[in-house]
């Protein structure tokens, strides 16, 4: 069966993941691309008994070379391993939305125009002849609604079509334009480049890239022409100062004249703004609105994942049954307890956070679908922008106040690589819904009354992490050029669609546990290990040998071997830590304390008031509060920033911070107390 | 002539001056904004980014680099595609 490749390519907002969704169904493969931390989906389907491969081309706005994600967007198409690249413009948007059209045109990667939500066009009483639009382009033009996956023959026709005979796109209109408005340096520009352009690139495409100063056009041309030729050019085009806006210009003078005569605008008097958006946009209302829907969202995704994470957290009941009939049948006890303490509970440890993925992507999918989130962008830009961030990074943070994962999961939303990462770094510090129930229990147990005062200072210092893990990450994460304010469009609201948003739940939560899994089986086998006794004793096991061992080291954080393997846990989940201090001061078997199989707590409490000095306890509650949240909030953190790299950068910078603050407290602790 | 971010919600019209690097201008060029571009300004209010309407999309751009646009009050100016660019055939503002 032959293979045909094609490419979708689009701007944000353009229904491009709709499309991808709609043509592949589940059969996706998500990755990275190669060396890059820009995740690549790819997707396959079959029609007339041929097999199609789609590459979902990140979203962009242009094909300038601002960004990784435009750079790896340009280099593919003009790699020459797609056979056709689909260009997506929203009919209701239409003329903006041709822009990515305008300024690919020069590229001779043969190419199809879908225009999208034809049917939205259509209510607003827009008639567009695609006809006509193909004939000047000289490439199909097919009108379609990329929701209503039934209707993609004229799709699909195009495709075969292309098949046979590619179409690329007319250039000299562009051209000519362009000689016409900038006139002698586009010229001059042109003459010094090879005629026939240099692979992909059009040498009129690349003039136009030159005059906009695009750095990586620049190389390109550097590579095939000799550096006399070259310094020429950087003369040439360094003395126009505001290229992009001329060929900006140039490429809507182009639009228009595509548009005119085959597009019909019926003037509707509609309302710039409805009711919902004057209240979600308002100066009094717009954040307490955002901030409550989001609480209510984060309400709604627990209630939403709740079901799933309580049945998978009696998974681990099933470990002493299942060990003993596996006894029974004479597998030595070592493999037994590998499996079932160990791996079983890394399964439930995955299960439940897939649950939570589960919850959080549908709910805040939602927002996004709709449109919401680019309000809530709005609302909070200044607010988030004296941290470098966007507004949206106002929900992930929110979100950690229930659940890092969850928070972690949510910066899916904003589209900078390194902002969203920065976000993920920061949303480390909010504390979640478990570490105030193991606050408040050790609080209360050795400062009564008190407590409120140790939570405030918390709070503060928390504040402080923040700021100063704002100006640490985003250094090295965001570029300055990338902390140019917000420039982006707020999507009209339109009716959810259920089947998108399902599909993308469900091949996200796949993705997830894949990945969850290993990371999650890895690191519970290795504290098993550690902790593994043949007889029962804690003495036996490693872990209490090297907690010996280091104590001199720990007592520096004010952290007994105890207290510190407790913390130590905690970075596994948070909860984790309250079984383990169970174990050790109680002598109970360690794993049983991590997997969370019940914690004697007022045994507990006696054993720790006889031990732990009260600096010791307040060092310990600093290094649990601000150690990193959980095993799954770093498992999903590699997952959504697509760097192993900076994931265990952000885990080693916590895990540090977090022992130096606990050393502070203590010291702080012993001239109070 | 005035700062688009000191235009008042409900004023129309044209923009006349874009300044800023490279990626700025790229960037606000490939949303839709250019020299000549037809805006409504739909909200201006202190310390929040600017809403405008351009070629039927809704717009939110952040004030400071609202203060790097000129826009010039053509009040009742119907909005229209095909007014979008007005340099001069041939007129060049550089080299």
């Amino acid at each position: 069966m032959s293979n045909t490749t094609i490419a979708l390519l689009g701007q944000p907002n353009s229904g491009k993941s709709t499309l991808f969704n709609g043509l592949t169904g589940s059969r996706q493969h998500v990755g990275n691309w190669p060396g890059k931390t820009v995740e690549q989906k790819e997707g396959y389907f079959t029609y007339g008994g041929k097999k199609y491969t789609v590459i979902d081309l990140p979203g962009t706005y242009s094909l300038s070379a601002n960004s990784e994600e435009e750079i790896i967007t340009r280099e593919y198409i003009a790699s020459g391993k797609a056979d056709q690249v689909c260009i997506l413009a929203d009919a209701s948007q239409l003329e903006r939305t041709l822009f990515m059209l305008a300024d690919y045109v020069g590229i001779r990667t043969p190419a199809i125009l879908l225009l999208n939500m034809m049917d939205v066009a259509e209510e607003q009483g827009k008639t567009i002849d695609s006809r006509a639009i193909a004939k000047k382009l000289g490439i199909p033009v097919v009108p379609f609604t990329a929701v209503d996956t039934k209707n993609y023959a004229g799709l699909f026709k195009a495709l075969e079509d292309g098949r046979a005979a590619p179409g690329i796109l007319d250039e000299t209109g562009i051209s000519e334009l362009y000689e016409a408005v900038i006139g002698e340096p586009y010229r001059q520009t042109l003459a010094l480049l090879p005629g026939e352009g240099i692979g992909a690139y059009s040498s009129a495409w690349l003039a136009a890239k030159l005059l906009e100063h695009d750095a990586a056009a620049m190389v390109i041309v550097k590579s095939a022409m000799d550096a006399e030729t070259v310094s020429r050019l950087a003369d040439m085009t360094k003395g126009v100062r505001n290229g992009s806006l001329l060929t900006g210009d140039c490429k809507f003078r182009w639009i228009g004249r595509l548009l005119e005569g085959s597009v019909s605008e019926a003037r509707t008097g509609e309302r710039r703004m409805g009711r919902f958006d004057n209240v979600a946009t308002s100066r009094a209302w717009g954040k307490p609105m955002a901030i409550l829907l989001i609480l209510v969202g984060l309400a709604l995704s627990m209630l939403i994942a709740m079901p799933f994470m309580m049945a998978s957290s009696y998974l681990p009941m099933l470990s002493a049954p299942i060990s003993e009939a596996l006894i029974g049948i004479g597998i030595s006890a070592i493999l037994v307890s590998l499996l079932c303490d160990a791996v079983l509970t890394a399964v439930s440890f995955a299960l439940m956070m897939v649950s939570f993925v589960f919850g959080i992507s549908l709910v805040f999918g939602f927002m996004e679908e709709i449109g919401y989130m680019a309000r809530i962008s709005y609302v909070f830009d200044n607010t988030m922008s004296k941290l470098g961030l966007q507004g949206k990074a106002i929900m992930p943070f929110l979100v950690s106040l229930g659940c890092n994962i969850g928070g972690v999961t949510g910066t899916r939303v904003i589209e900078s690589w390194g902002q969203r990462v920065t976000t993920m770094a920061l949303s480390w510090v909010v504390p979640c819904a478990s570490t105030w129930a193991v606050v408040g229990l050790i609080g209360s147990l050795f400062f009564g009354d008190k407590a409120l005062i140790v939570v405030l200072s918390m709070f503060l210092v928390a504040f402080l992490h923040i700021y100063i893990t704002s100006k640490i990450f985003g250094r090295s994460l965001i570029q300055p050029s990338e902390r140019t304010g917000l420039i982006m469009e707020l999507p009209p609201y339109h009716k959810p669609r259920y089947r998108n948003l399902f599909k993308f739940v469900f091949n996200r939560m796949g993705d997830v546990l894949k990945r969850a899994l290993t990371i999650i089986i890895c690191v519970s086998i290795l504290f098993w290990a550690l902790s593994y006794t043949p007889d029962g004793h804690i003495e036996n096991s490693l872990i209490y040998k090297i907690g010996i061992a280091i104590e001199p080291v720990t007592m520096v954080f004010g952290l007994r071997w105890q207290m510190f393997m407790a913390w130590l846990s905690s970075a596994m989940g948070k909860e984790a830590s309250l079984g383990v201090l169970a174990a050790l001061f109680n002598a109970q078997g360690i794993w049983t304390g991590i997997s969370g199989q019940g914690v004697a707590t007022a045994a507990l409490s006696g054993s720790l008031l006889s031990t732990i000095s009260k600096p010791e306890a307040l060092a310990f509650l600093y290094a649990f509060f601000f150690n990193m949240p959980c095993l799954m909030a770093l498992s999903s953190t590699v997952q959504e920033s697509h760097s192993l790299k900076w994931s265990l950068r952000i885990a080693a910078y916590y895990l540090i911070a977090a022992l130096l603050l606990a050393m502070v407290a203590y010291r702080v602790g012993l001239l109070i107390f | 002539m005035q700062k688009l971010s000191a235009a008042k919600k409900g004023e129309t019209g044209r923009i006349v001056f874009i300044d800023g690097d490279t990626r700025f201008l790229s960037r606000i060029a490939s949303i839709g904004l250019i020299i000549g571009s037809v805006v409504e300004v739909i909200q201006n209010q202190k310390g929040r980014p600017l809403l405008v309407y351009c070629r039927d999309t809704m717009i939110a751009i952040n004030r400071s680099e609202c203060e790097k646009i000129m826009m010039e009050v053509t009040v009742n100016e119907q909005y229209d595609y095909r007014a979008a660019g007005s340099a001069q055939l041939g007129k060049v503002d550089a080299v």
